[in-house]
């Protein structure tokens, strides 16, 4: 994929960002995060650099048009990203992912796919939680709305993944 | 080749994550109201502490100055300590009033500069010499006890031969009965000495102050020594007494020279006495 296809891939990832989270409202006990798919699903030869860069970029640009907190997403998302290279290590086999390859739901498989997904929404919505609250204490009263979101965005990009990207599934 | 470096490549990247999440943090602070207050919260707890830390540091770094002002201090109230015996002394008359009291000792501030408590024969090396005014056989004391005798003396350093030496006595007197006697090191623990001679039928009791007799022309009297630990009687008429001593040597630092200034008259009167017990 060139570089036009990637900010059109961004693009799309944005507005579809802002169209579940409007959509979707279930009051505080939901945030709706599919945004983070686009990072996570960057080709295994992006440098940790660029893939910050586009991190900041994403979370930028989620947060100035959902109306959230501005700098919350971005922080959250430059926190996955540094931990998202390593999840995909322990989850990949040796040599399994060539330089080009997108880690998808086809190149890993469900369980591995989603147990990639499931630990990087997870550190994306600690911080988040962490974020918003900045403490502990109210931390832990984050902690059911953090948790049913990690269960429901999981879902939604498991979802999007198997739709839009997973070529085989006939 | 840098280019390619891991470690510069990790630090590009920590650098590069750090930028674009203070940035970030920033903006939430801005925005949010409860996030700003938490935030200058965090900072000025931050700020506390680096404050108390650069104190601490700077505390420290001045506490030479410190020891030196409480020395010129300790110094100071000696000086008017023995002035104000001299007019004790005097008869409360119009007549001896009118000429100023003399005072017994002066004192030579010194700071240590060697210092050994492991031997038998320990001894100090005094920053004080001849051109200070410091002269052999003058005693060596601290606010809490006494510290030895100048043995030899160059011109700008002094030997002192410590109290912590096994051919060394002091003078020494249980305060609440004024009993005295010769109080030793007997070379063991650097925290105890032995007064000794004391007669049997003395009362005293355990945590009785030792102080200094005053019986000699080193010592000014009533420096406190340490407290009467335990007893045992020997030869059936004496008590030896443990003395647990005030001074701790192996934290000494500052010292004070003791000059007696009617020390060539008392030589004079004592010519002829061996001088064992100082």
């Amino acid at each position: 994929m060139g570089r036009s296809g990637n900010i059109i891939l961004f693009i799309s990832f944005v507005i579809t960002q802002i169209v579940l989270s409007s959509l979707i409202d279930f009051g505080p006990l939901l945030f709706i995060s599919v945004y983070p798919l686009f990072l996570l699903t960057r080709p295994a030869n992006t440098s940790l650099n660029s893939l910050l860069l586009w991190a900041f970029a994403m979370g930028m640009v989620v947060d100035y048009f959902t109306n959230s907190i501005m700098g919350i997403n971005s922080a959250a998302a430059l926190v996955m990203t540094l931990f998202q290279v390593r999840i995909l290590r322990l989850v990949s086999r040796k040599g399994e992912l060539d330089t080009q390859s997108r880690p998808g739901l086809r190149e890993l498989g469900l369980i591995r796919f989603g147990v990639y997904i499931l630990s990087a929404l997870l550190i994306h919505h600690t911080a988040i939680s962490l974020a918003e609250s900045f403490g502990v204490t109210h931390f832990i009263y984050n902690l059911p709305r953090m948790l049913i979101s990690l269960f429901v965005n999981t879902l939604i990009i498991l979802l999007i993944e198997f739709g839009l990207f997973y070529k085989n599934w006939r | 080749m840098w280019g390619k470096s891991p470690v510069i490549k990790f630090l590009s990247t920590l650098l590069l994550f750090l930028t674009l999440e203070v940035i970030s943090i920033s903006f939430i602070s801005s925005e949010s109201i409860f996030q700003q207050a938490k935030i200058s919260g965090v900072v000025i707890k931050l700020k506390s502490v680096m404050d108390g830390l650069a104190s601490g540091v700077k505390y420290y770094f001045g506490l030479q100055n410190v020891n030196e002002m409480l020395v010129r201090e300790n110094l100071r109230l000696l000086r008017e300590n023995e002035r104000l015996k001299a007019f004790t002394y005097t008869d409360v008359d119009s007549l001896s009033l009118k000429t100023p009291p003399s005072e017994d000792f002066s004192y030579i501030p010194a700071k240590i500069i060697a210092n050994s408590t492991n031997k038998l024969h320990n001894y100090l090396i005094l920053n004080k010499g001849r051109v200070h005014g410091v002269r052999k056989d003058m005693g060596v004391i601290s606010a809490v006890g006494v510290v030895g005798v100048i043995s030899a003396v160059s011109d700008k350093y002094s030997y002192v031969i410590s109290f912590l030496n096994i051919n060394q006595s002091v003078s020494a007197m249980i305060k609440s009965s004024g009993t005295f006697g010769p109080m030793i090191w007997e070379g063991r623990r650097s925290d105890y000495a032995m007064l000794k001679e004391i007669p049997y039928h003395i009362d005293f009791m355990v945590g009785d102050t030792v102080v200094t007799s005053g019986f000699s022309s080193m010592f000014p009297p009533d420096v406190p020594l340490g407290t009467i630990r335990k007893s045992s009687v020997t030869k059936g008429s004496y008590n030896n007494i443990q003395v647990k001593l005030f001074q701790n040597f192996n934290s000494l630092h500052y010292v004070n020279i003791v000059v007696n200034n009617n020390k060539d008259e008392l030589d004079f009167i004592q010519r002829g006495s061996n001088g064992s017990v100082r």
